[in-house]
């Protein structure tokens, strides 16, 4: 018992981890970032990178997120821009882009299967039972990245001027509020969030080129049913997650695969609104 | 007769166009048929055995153009169709013996089990309320069910690598290529037919406004939820080929990314123009296949940055691109002629009040916008509901011909209540309703848009264009008093704003309705035109026993035509009398002067 409801908060820890980026990029843009996968995918492959080139394990945080952050912010300026007005056309020109640096890493890596390293090693005991350190720590760090972006998000002038933009974008531009940075901003630091979640989710699985797709598709349903809130993102992934682990671990492995996407679509025709508050 | 004015237009008529695009795309398709007939012997082994596979998938790419590029409807799931087909030859002659009853058996269960899939997907994806991203993420989640089932089926299914080497049919890939060649010339030819009717202006009209068209009595969760069920079945019949050629069948068919796949084919030839998607479909599928082997990353990367470019740059797509270097902007306005309808018998018995209100509430979280209205309005009355702003008029037309909108009480149309029916079932009841703003098909001409709002009445056919718009008598004089005769074939965005709000209301009078409710309908109209639909309003009503509801700030207008006014305040009516007593009124003089204490008392 212990053990599952171990399972369950680090599973969502780590689902809050993958689709925050996500769910900034919608919140602020209003578009959906389904490149977010091939950033994911960048991510992984700087802790492989930072692996192979045998530095500390947890300079891959820094290298994943740095990369994110650059090719966020380039692809802000060329692609995402100019389809602002076009939300719909955007989930396409960012799934081709994420096809673009699929492919670039395939032909960079090849489409093998690889391993990073894991900063730390081995299981603690915990409430009777031992517990991998590495999902523990993944508690932590999700944990520490929602409190820091409510932080921004209520503390900060910055914040302050991306919850204008969320909230009215007409009204902040007439205010004088420079939407275009802050969308470029929140653009470049949700690439950078996805990067650094595919970093940190490197230890627990393997590296290959298509890893990004089935994060994508759970970070992506989890943030349709979340709206903009972080708080409602961290409800949803403890539910959402929890029935995952919960029918993984006493039904089978492959329904437990599907229950995110399809309680979620489920949840979203009986309330539009998600977790989110209608 | 057809107006003269419209004929004056030298223009060819709908359907002579149409007779010389019929010839044309006979001419074409023969052709193709032709080619698809001797391909065989001109092409290498390997090419044939690709281009099977790629007009397969041209033929999705159509079906799929017409819901998406046509209709607006992306759907991610049209591969899960694809491989349901596949899945439905392959399972069963694996399970059974190859004879004809099993193979016909899964010729028409393959696609039968996508046609409930997509009824299933549609009532999730296009139910009330339903954000119009929902259904490409219904779809979406479809593939990834897909998936999953196939990889839980264990030996069943093959799991992860499929089914192979089962019996298939005895015939060699020339054949396969005929077949294939003829599907995609059959369903891109019907496909070209349909889009070019009435009934395929209407995808466009729900793609640019779906709410017009409900507001027109169109169930367009009904028409959607069709157009992907027949997508369904003919991808599935592509699947079922394509299963019955290959012979190895895999998971990978019905998965989210080979959905995506057809979706950039789709983007790239051109959405919404049939022809651009099939070519790029089998275009794109041929020259990927054959350098596969050579470079395969690269020609995925390529494809991906085109995909891009042609998304942020040209978002019609390279067909039209490309088709814009031969030939010269020649689409020249088809214009039609107008049939003026004899008039309809005057009103029902009257016994039934056309409009009755009782307790109607709205509330917006604690906000109250509109407290226990009731009121009855009899056919024969012109009512106006005047009031200051956010005293809850457009709510309550909105209350009126909408069964979702109000909190709590009772609204009946035609002694019909409307319970918690959608607008589509309100307008059945005889209700028409102009929006504040005008709301029109952008994209449409004037006498689609004209034939759009007389579909209840006048079936839109699925082959044909009509030449003619037959309007009833108040509709026909709207668009001949305004000059709207004229512009039959002019495209709806290039009208102006008042001419926009005329063919508003000329589309809801030619409903024929019994109950008109008219939220400011001569805003932004001159004098002239503004007296012009005052007096047309006031003949509905005299001469055909029409109730009308009419919000409007104008209070002169009001005085002249009104049989009644209402006065609503704070979402109340504060006085529903004659025009004499409410023009007379201190209280309604002090609500719009806004002296609070009087309001009070």
């Amino acid at each position: 018992m212990a053990i599952l409801f171990l399972d369950i908060i680090t599973t969502a820890s780590i689902l809050f981890v993958v689709a925050a980026g996500l769910l900034i990029v919608f919140g602020v843009l209003k578009i959906i970032n389904f490149a977010h996968g091939g950033f994911l995918t960048l991510g992984g492959y700087a802790a492989l990178v930072t692996t192979q080139l045998e530095w500390n394990p947890w300079m891959a945080l820094p290298v994943a997120l740095l990369s994110g952050l650059v090719l966020g912010a380039i692809v802000e300026r060329l692609v995402v821009r100019p389809l602002y007005a076009r939300p719909l056309d955007a989930i396409l020109a960012t799934w081709g882009l994420g096809i673009v640096v699929v492919q670039m890493i395939t032909i960079a890596f090849g489409r093998g299967t690889n391993f990073v390293q894991s900063p730390v090693q081995g299981a603690i005991p915990i409430a009777g039972e031992t517990y991998s350190l590495y999902r523990l720590i993944m508690l932590g760090v999700a944990i520490i990245l929602g409190a820091a972006m409510i932080g921004i998000l209520q503390g900060t002038r910055l914040g302050l001027t991306a919850r204008a933009v969320i909230m009215n974008e007409n009204l902040s531009r007439s205010l004088g509020i420079n939407s275009g940075l802050v969308r470029f901003a929140t653009f470049s630091l949700g690439s950078g969030l996805a990067a650094l979640a595919g970093a940190l989710i490197t230890p627990l699985l393997s590296v290959d080129p298509l890893m990004g797709v089935p994060w994508l598709l759970n970070a992506f349903m989890l943030v349709m049913v979340s709206g903009t809130s972080l708080i409602s993102l961290g409800a949803a992934c403890l539910v959402l997650g929890g029935a995952q682990v919960a029918i993984s671990t006493y039904s089978s492995p492959v329904l437990g695969a599907l229950s995110i996407v399809v309680l979620a679509a489920v949840l979203l025709r009986v309330r539009p609104a998600g977790f989110a508050r209608a | 007769m057809p107006d003269s004015a419209a004929l004056a237009y030298p223009v060819r008529l709908p359907s002579q166009r149409s007779r010389i695009e019929r010839w044309l795309l006979l001419v074409f398709s023969v052709v193709a048929l032709a080619l698809a007939a001797a391909g065989p012997l001109l092409l290498d082994t390997y090419s044939i055995s690709i281009l099977i596979r790629s007009f397969l998938y041209g033929a999705i790419a159509v079906t799929l153009d017409i819901l998406w590029g046509y209709t607006g409807i992306l759907s991610f799931g049209q591969a899960a169709f694809f491989g349901i087909g596949a899945y439905a030859l392959g399972l069963t002659v694996t399970q059974y013996d190859f004879t004809a009853p099993i193979v016909i058996a899964a010729l028409i269960g393959g696609p039968l089990v996508a046609a409930a899939t997509a009824g299933l997907v549609a009532w999730l994806g296009f139910g009330p309320k339903v954000s119009p991203l929902y259904i490409s993420v219904i779809t979406l989640v479809l593939s990834v069910i897909f998936v999953q089932v196939i990889y839980s089926g264990g030996d069943f299914t093959g799991s992860s690598s499929g089914l192979s080497n089962f019996d298939t049919f005895d015939i060699a890939m020339e054949g396969w290529f005929r077949i294939a060649g003829a599907f995609l010339v059959a369903v891109t030819a019907a496909g070209w037919i349909f889009v070019r009717s009435d009934f395929g202006r209407l995808l466009v009209a729900i793609r640019e406004n779906e709410q017009r068209c409900r507001y027109c009595g169109i169930g367009t969760a009904r028409v959607k939820a069709l157009l992907l069920v027949g997508s369904a079945i003919i991808t599935a019949l592509a699947g079922f080929a394509y299963a019955g050629f290959n012979d190895v069948i895999a998971p990978d068919l019905g998965n989210f990314q080979f959905g995506t796949q057809l979706v950039i084919w789709v983007a790239l030839g051109g959405r919404g123009t049939l022809i651009g998607p099939a070519i790029a479909a089998v275009l794109i599928d041929f020259i990927s296949a054959w350098l596969s082997g050579s470079l395969p990353f690269i020609w995925q990367l390529i494809i991906g940055l085109v995909f891009i470019v042609v998304i942020v740059l040209l978002p019609q797509g390279l067909g039209p691109a490309v088709a814009r270097l031969f030939l010269r902007g020649d689409s020249k306005p088809v214009a039609a002629g107008l049939v003026a309808l004899p008039d309809a018998d005057a009103a029902g018995s009257g016994a039934v009040p056309a409009v009755q209100v009782e307790n109607v509430t709205r509330n917006y979280g604690s906000l109250h916008v509109l407290r226990n209205v009731s009121f009855t309005a009899s056919p024969g009355e012109l009512v106006s509901l005047v009031g200051p702003n956010g005293a809850g008029k457009t709510t309550l037309i909105r209350c009126l011909s909408d069964g979702q909108e109000r909190s709590a009480g009772r609204v009946a149309i035609e002694g019909n209540p409307i319970d918690r029916l959608p607008p589509e079932a309100c307008v059945r009841f005889g209700l028409g309703r102009k929006f504040q703003t005008p709301n029109v098909f952008d994209a449409l001409t004037v006498a689609e848009s004209l034939r759009i709002a007389r579909s209840r009445q006048e079936r839109l056919s699925v082959t044909r264009t009509a030449d003619e718009v037959r309007l009833p008598a108040a509709a026909m004089r709207v668009v001949q008093a305004t000059g709207l005769s004229s512009l039959l074939g002019t495209t709806v965005k290039h009208l102006s704003h008042g001419a926009k709000q005329a063919l508003e209301l000329a589309m809801v009078l030619a409903m024929e309705p019994r109950v008109l409710l008219l939220d400011e309908p001569t805003a932004g109209l001159t004098r002239a035109e503004r007296s012009l639909i005052g007096e047309v309003l006031v003949e509905l009503v005299r001469a055909h026993g029409l109730c009308i509801l009419l919000v409007e700030h104008d209070l002169e207008f009001v005085r002249d035509i009104s049989s009644r006014i209402i006065v609503l305040h704070q979402g109340s009516i504060v006085m529903d009398g004659t025009v004499e007593e409410v023009t007379n009124s201190e209280l309604v003089r002090t609500i719009y002067t806004g002296e609070p204490h009087a309001v009070a008392g």
